[in-house]
């Protein structure tokens, strides 16, 4: 395992006189997932927000493989690996669902000037090929239905799963998830486990920001327990569970 | 002949709105850009067209005052408006790149629009005030009258066509899409890296640039230009073009341009004069107008000929009614 793909130091974001994150330190480590918990309040939101570059931090640093991007706008962050999805999936709601996983795409021919003025020649290729994987990634989902439908017209767990594969439609380094479970029946939990598992096999990292437990002792190698806008304590889960501090800031169920 | 001379003009305002609404289009309907500024570059393009084409202002007897003073081939002419209104048009834009969020993003430009016209009004010496430049030259006013005129068709056609050819780069293919997703969630698509804030730009000025050479083509036929002639409410024509046609549709804007543009706003002109409320016709087609956009907005949202999207299992796919 070499340096951290992302480090986190000292992070502070103030809101009036609420400390909302209060220095905030942590890694994740190149092919993990790192689980962020907390009570609701914590500023576990916040924090992935920062990290993300939606919201701009007050103090303190934040490193994407050694690189220092804590003044970086929210695309070139992007740009570089740094992918996250929302707490509330943000689809294209007038895009198919297809389109939603063709615009993540890196590096589009067809987007810049030279595909302009080149015209449906100089990008047909690329797109051919950006189809392909889309469609396979509609597959793996299990999806491959849905390819035409407008993204509006899919259920709240079929947006979810769009957003990851628009996710991996990027490439990404570093994977960002906001509670990527939430209202997700159990069958379906399980399957996004199961793909989470395997693409951190695959060497991506993943900060994970979730509420279910089980699921959190499930995937991840490492826990940060937040809580008050601090980082409470971090490990295994296993022994959070049996931490005095843990528990009193987050009633385990 | 009466009824030709009245064909003519209706078909170069139908070309030159046409030219307008893709262009608002592109901006609104696709990139979600609430340009409600837009006629600010139409304007832009016919005074640069006019203060080019005019020669200097001394010229004769110095009735009229204006800044500039050229005799540039009317070809130059035309694509310095385009020019300008490209310019204007980014600048407009710049109004909207901290992340405003669409409605308070068409205040600001409703603002821009209103103070622009304040300004063009009061300064005498920019384009002569709000009595306007007069006697702007027709590029074929050395042909017969008639030849002349429909001279003018054919140049405002062939402008369509290039418009439109230009045009369809932006609104098809991947940028097409990518206009498409940062209309939808800005947020979502900047989290994806795409530089929303260039995308904007981009789009203003390509949208701008169509304004400005409809504003030119404008001015060279009228042969006038005044702030009467684009007035904020002007746009909300435009706009109604977009929203009766199809909002994000090229098919839609252009059949919303014939259909509110053409039938409304000049079918008015045909109902039976009233001596006396003399404005009442041209009133009359505001009404139809405002009526029938609130109509669409309430009841077919997606217009006439609503935005499609290409299909990789069948046929293109239409969004469900509401």
């Amino acid at each position: 395992m070499g340096p951290a793909v992302l480090t986190v130091e000292g992070l502070e974001k103030h809101y009036g006189g609420v400390r909302a994150v209060d220095g905030v330190s942590f890694n994740v480590e190149r092919g993990s997932i790192t689980g962020l918990i907390g009570p609701n309040g914590a500023g576990k939101s916040t924090v992935l927000a920062v990290i993300g570059g939606y919201i701009a931090a007050d103090a303190g640093r934040v490193h994407l493989d050694g690189a220092d991007i804590t003044k970086m706008p929210m695309h070139q962050r992007a740009r570089r690996g740094l992918v996250r999805t929302f707490q509330m999936a943000r689809v294209f709601g007038n895009l198919t669902t297809l389109e939603n996983l063709l615009v993540a795409a890196p590096q589009q021919r067809g987007e810049r000037v030279a595909g302009v003025i080149g015209g449906r020649r100089s990008w047909r290729r690329q797109e051919g090929a950006l189809v392909e994987q889309a469609q396979g990634l509609l597959a793996t989902f299990g999806m491959p239905t849905k390819a035409d439908d407008l993204a509006r017209t899919l259920s709240g767990g079929q947006k979810r799963a769009v957003e990851i594969m628009r996710a991996l439609m990027m490439q990404p380094k570093l994977l960002l998830l906001d509670e990527p479970m939430a209202g997700l029946s159990p069958s379906l939990t399980r399957q996004l486990e199961d793909v989470l598992l395997g693409l951190a096999q695959q060497g991506l990292s993943l900060l994970l920001v979730e509420h279910e437990l089980d699921t959190v002792e499930r995937l991840c190698a490492t826990v940060v327990v937040m809580a008050q806008g601090r980082v409470l304590s971090q490990g295994h889960m296993s022994e959070l569970r049996l931490s005095r501090e843990v528990q009193d800031a987050y009633v385990i169920g | 002949m009466a009824w030709e001379y009245y064909l003519v003009v209706m078909l170069v305002y139908l070309g030159t709105d046409l030219l307008a609404v893709w262009g608002l289009n592109l901006e609104f309907g696709v990139a979600g850009v609430a340009n409600l500024a837009y006629i600010v570059v139409v304007a832009a393009g016919a005074y640069t067209y006019a203060v080019l084409t005019l020669g200097p202002s001394s010229n004769l007897g110095g009735f009229q005052q204006y800044i500039g003073g050229f005799t540039l081939p009317w070809p130059l002419a035309l694509l310095a408006g385009a020019a300008a209104g490209a310019v204007v048009g980014t600048i407009i834009g710049i109004t909207g790149l901290k992340r405003l969020r669409q409605d308070y993003q068409a205040v600001a430009m409703l603002v821009v629009s209103l103070m622009v016209a304040t300004v063009v009004s009061a300064d005498v010496g920019l384009f002569n005030g709000s009595a306007g430049l007069a006697l702007i030259p027709n590029p074929f006013s050395t042909l017969d009258p008639e030849t002349a005129r429909w001279a003018y068709v054919g140049l405002v056609a062939v402008c369509c066509v290039l418009g439109f050819f230009v045009l369809r780069r932006f609104t098809t293919g991947p940028l097409g899409r990518t206009l498409r997703a940062v209309r939808d969630d800005d947020v979502a698509a900047s989290a994806m890296g795409k530089d929303v804030i260039r995308l904007r730009l981009l789009v203003q000025a390509v949208g701008g640039g169509m304004g400005g050479l409809s504003g030119a083509l404008l001015a060279g036929f009228i042969g006038g230009w005044s702030p009467s002639a684009w007035v904020y409410i002007e746009t909300l024509a435009f706009l109604s073009c977009v929203i009766v046609g199809g909002i994000g549709s090229d098919r839609g804007a252009t059949l919303g341009t014939v259909i509110v543009a053409v039938l409304l706003l000049q079918g008015v002109q045909f109902l039976p004069q009233f001596p006396s409320s003399p404005g009442l016709s041209e009133d009359l087609g505001w009404i139809v107008l405002a009526t029938a956009t609130i109509v669409f907005i309430w009841l077919r949202p997606q217009g006439v000929l609503p935005e499609r999207r290409p299909r990789y299992l069948g046929k293109a796919v239409s969004p469900p009614p509401g």
